[in-house]
């Protein structure tokens, strides 16, 4: 209540010292919100001090300003929703790494999108990529390491592509919402895909051979992407397969129309399985690799 | 460890650490300036990508937030000028004189009791109220805790300038509380003045609603 009580006129103030006090008054009115802030050097302060003794109007209007910062202040936080931080992170890891080179032209972050334009998805992460000039891609990302044996010639590839074109000819078998159930019922940590280029669909559990597997099927632009987890023990069984991934890298494998990238994960194995070519398939077992690396802080 | 790896492992351990805790306060902001909850999520994802890839540019950590919020301040109008999104803005004519009003008054009115009374979409209506240029500054300082000098570096103005769009964006911002309480005011009146001439007409309306609803 001070601030608001008006001083005793200066009854005796002679125009010559009211015009200056008026002109003071017109410089220091726009320092009252630094003042207020103690924002200001101690000369200029001293400066106010001694006006304010005299000007009621500035001492309301600090009062003022000592209100609204009061209030501004006490806003509560907005709380991130989840669904962002996770967009986030699935769109830095899906993105190249920036070396420091000398940079040609502005850059603009290929962002993915909220799934509302998803459609939008392969042209802005193909823009990425052709940014290669200052975005490095090919020489961060993983290595893709064609597999140096034939599909057909691996149980766990043979398998899971027989396994893939059954499940693409009929209808899906489970929900999304079963993955908790799904997770519970295998030995192996479950990594899904953390694209938001990607929608898991459904998810179910099956056999490899004799060996129990997951499968996660996406939706991805309009075609179907299925990802199989299968034991450590199962994903390292062959040597050819051990091999290609040996380097720290994706096997990359095609046999007819069907393309498949697989890579190891903390305590399994993943495979991808879709109608595309490997090198397609090559963004989203990247981003999913890295990002189970740097969770792990595996090397 | 393969050394690309562990760059990319580390640029990931940075980032992580650096950029996500500040995603609230970036989403606020951004919230403050944008019509649509959406809108203001693909900024900060759009900054926050921005600010992956220019995380080697940020040569002290202790500065991160206000480089974020340069950032996202850049990518905020950026989208205001592509959309052509422009603030719906009071006469700041109106503003300084419903200040002018406070000030000069005689009246008993404590201006903090009604600050302190404000609820947050009242605040949020009123900053709307303001040019971006004013309200943007009054945020930095008073909600989001930036001294005059990283708002400087922010908006990318002398600190002289945050000194006086501060003083007189808090002053618009009065002006605008108390315009709006005016306007209540006034059309709270309006609509009893309408329900008292509906039951003086004896409109037939039960319960002195005089039809308005």
């Amino acid at each position: 209540m001070t601030d608001w009580t008006p001083l005793a006129p200066g009854s005796s103030e002679d125009p010559a010292e009211r015009a200056a006090r008026e002109n003071q008054h017109q410089v220091l009115i726009d320092l009252l919100g630094a003042y207020a802030d103690g924002e200001l050097p101690p000369e200029t302060r001293s400066q106010i001090d001694a006006h304010l003794v005299g000007c009621v109007s500035c001492r309301r209007e600090l009062a003022v300003h000592r209100a609204m910062r009061r209030r501004l202040g006490v806003e509560p936080p907005v709380a991130a929703p989840p669904a962002l931080r996770e967009r986030i992170v699935a769109a830095i890891a899906a993105t190249p790494v920036p070396v420091p080179v000398t940079v040609a032209r502005p850059r603009r972050f290929a962002m993915l999108r909220r799934p509302v334009v998803l459609g939008g998805l392969a042209t802005v992460v193909v823009a990425g990529a052709v940014g290669a000039t200052v975005l490095v891609r090919h020489s961060a990302a993983p290595a893709l390491a064609p597999l140096a044996a034939s599909v057909t010639s691996i149980p766990l590839l043979q398998d899971a592509l027989t396994d893939y074109r059954r499940v693409v000819a009929g209808d899906l078998p489970g929900r999304a919402r079963d993955l908790d159930a799904v997770r519970s019922a295998v030995p192996f940590p479950i990594e899904p895909l953390r694209s938001s280029a990607v929608r898991l669909l459904a998810a179910w559990t099956t056999e490899l051979g004799q060996d129990p597997a997951v499968v996660l099927a996406y939706r991805w632009d309009d075609r179907i992407v299925l990802q199989y987890v299968v034991s450590e023990q199962r994903f390292f069984q062959h040597p050819a397969l051990r091999q290609a991934v040996a380097g720290g890298g994706l096997l990359a494998a095609h046999d007819g129309a069907q393309g498949i990238v697989a890579w190891p994960t903390s305590s399994a194995g993943a495979l991808l399985i879709a109608d595309v070519p490997p090198e397609k398939l090559r963004a989203l077992g990247t981003a999913a690799l890295l990002a189970g690396k740097v969770a792990r802080g595996a090397p | 460890m393969n050394p690309i790896l562990a760059s990319i492992s580390d640029r990931h351990a940075r980032f992580d650490a650096l950029v996500l805790p500040h995603l609230d306060r970036l989403l606020a902001f951004a919230a403050r300036r944008t019509n649509v909850r959406a809108d203001a999520e693909d900024a900060v994802q759009e900054a926050c990508g921005r600010a992956w890839l220019g995380l080697d540019d940020l040569r002290d950590p202790t500065k991160v937030r206000a480089w974020l919020y340069r950032i996202l301040r850049g990518v905020l109008s950026e989208a205001e000028e592509r959309t052509a999104r422009r603030r719906q803005l009071v006469s700041i004519t109106r503003l300084e004189e419903a200040h002018d009003e406070l000030i000069s008054s005689d009246s008993d009115v404590v201006f903090e009791e009604v600050a302190s009374r404000l609820t947050s979409e009242e605040v949020h209506a009123a900053l709307g109220q303001l040019p971006d240029d004013f309200a943007s500054v009054v945020e930095l300082h008073d909600i989001d805790g930036f001294k005059y000098q990283e708002i400087a570096e922010i908006v990318g103005v002398p600190i002289g300038t945050v000194m006086s769009r501060i003083s007189r964006g808090r002053r618009l911002l009065a002006g605008a509380v108390l315009a709006s309480r005016t306007a209540t005011k006034e059309s709270g009146l309006a609509v009893s003045k309408e329900r008292r001439g509906g039951r003086r007409g004896g409109s037939g309306t039960s319960g002195g609603g005089g039809g308005v609803r």
